[in-house]
């Protein structure tokens, strides 16, 4: 009967984990599209320097959670995200709105996508 | 990781549920549960090892959860005879009193020719001198004849025999295993005498020594030119 409530605690842990994980993708990526939104609005006013400096700090936060990234997203969407971060930049620092605006909402679309990859829904388990 | 866990608990049952209906034959001589866990677990942990663009978590998540599950039914077939009938299957009798049950072949899909060569791999080649042949969940044939068709035994002939007891292996290929040569009650003296007797100079010359506890010796020599 031990050995029962062994595996059955670990698949709790598991399952609870996997739950854990869901929500904070999800609260993260907000976070993250919320801030990329703020500074696309700013570049809309051009002040490109405040937007410039948002999407920085955007970026360093991502590179922050770089273990967290690489122990549970698959690498090729980390990486496409890491470039589609960079783009970005680029185009605020070239000041080129309509440019900036298509690659931001790529990359805030790749977040949301990352996300919800992650989340416990049906369509995702089928 | 959500989704791992949840699709690979889906995997498992639906690999079970399609082990069980394939019937007995196709397990060989593993129970269900056993030989989807061995499929399923090698070609989990190489997806990870070969591909570093995917996270270590993704192999190692599906095979926690297979061995938890596994558990967990390993668990419930020993404490329910019920769960056990439905996660292992029951033996199915083949033949009785001599005469093939051809619902119970076709149910558990055996064919005739199956039929004969596990008949004959059991030194049978009649099926009207077999009581019993029965098909049992890990897919073996169990086979027992008519009482008239059995060998004798020496109790039955009334004839008294010497237990030979376990054989151990006291000298492997040219070295001698010293601890089974005590283990036997015997000493170096004993073995050298043996072995002149046959006409070996020393442990060295000899390829096998089985020595029971009886005594009785068995030797290979060593080859010359090996």
């Amino acid at each position: 009967m031990k050995r029962l409530w062994i595996a059955a605690a670990l698949l709790g842990v598991m399952l609870a984990g996997s739950l854990t994980n869901a929500w904070y993708a999800q609260s993260m990526t907000e976070g993250f599209n919320r801030r990329l939104e703020q500074a696309q609005a700013l570049a809309r006013e051009e002040e490109w320097d405040r937007a410039a400096k948002i999407t920085r700090a955007v970026y360093e936060d991502w590179q922050g959670r770089h273990f967290y990234l690489h122990t549970v997203m698959r690498h090729s969407d980390t990486d496409q995200i890491l470039r589609s971060f960079r783009s970005v930049m680029q185009y605020l620092d070239l000041q080129e709105m309509d440019q900036y605006a298509a690659a931001n909402a790529d990359l805030m679309t790749q977040l949301e996508l990352l996300a919800e990859m992650e989340q416990a829904s049906f369509t995702n388990v089928l | 990781m959500f989704t791992g866990l949840i699709r690979t608990v889906i995997l498992y049952l639906l690999i079970i549920s399609g082990i069980r209906l394939m019937g007995k034959r196709q397990v060989g001589e593993l129970e269900p549960s056993e030989l989807v866990l061995s499929l399923i677990i090698a070609d989990l942990a190489s997806v990870p090892m070969q591909d570093f663009g995917i996270p270590l978590l993704t192999g190692i998540i599906p095979i926690l959860t297979l061995l938890s599950i596994t558990m967990i039914l390993s668990v419930l077939t020993t404490k329910s005879v019920r769960f056990r009938t439905l996660l292992c299957g029951r033996p199915s009798i083949i033949i009785r009193d001599g005469l093939v049950d051809q619902h119970e072949m076709a149910r558990n899909r055996l064919t005739v020719d199956e039929l004969l060569e596990e008949l004959r791999c059991k030194g049978y080649t009649d099926p009207s001198v077999v009581k019993y042949a029965i098909l049992e969940t890990n897919g073996q044939l169990s086979v027992l004849p008519y009482a008239n068709q059995k060998p004798p035994t020496a109790r039955q002939l009334k004839v008294s025999v010497e237990e030979g007891g376990l054989p151990l292996v006291v000298v492997s290929d040219g070295h001698l295993l010293e601890h089974n040569l005590t283990a036997l009650g015997k000493d170096r003296r004993w073995l050298d005498k043996r072995l002149k007797e046959r006409g070996c100079s020393g442990p060295e010359s000899v390829f096998l020594l089985l020595v029971d506890q009886n005594g009785a010796v068995y030797l290979a020599r060593k080859n010359e030119d090996s």
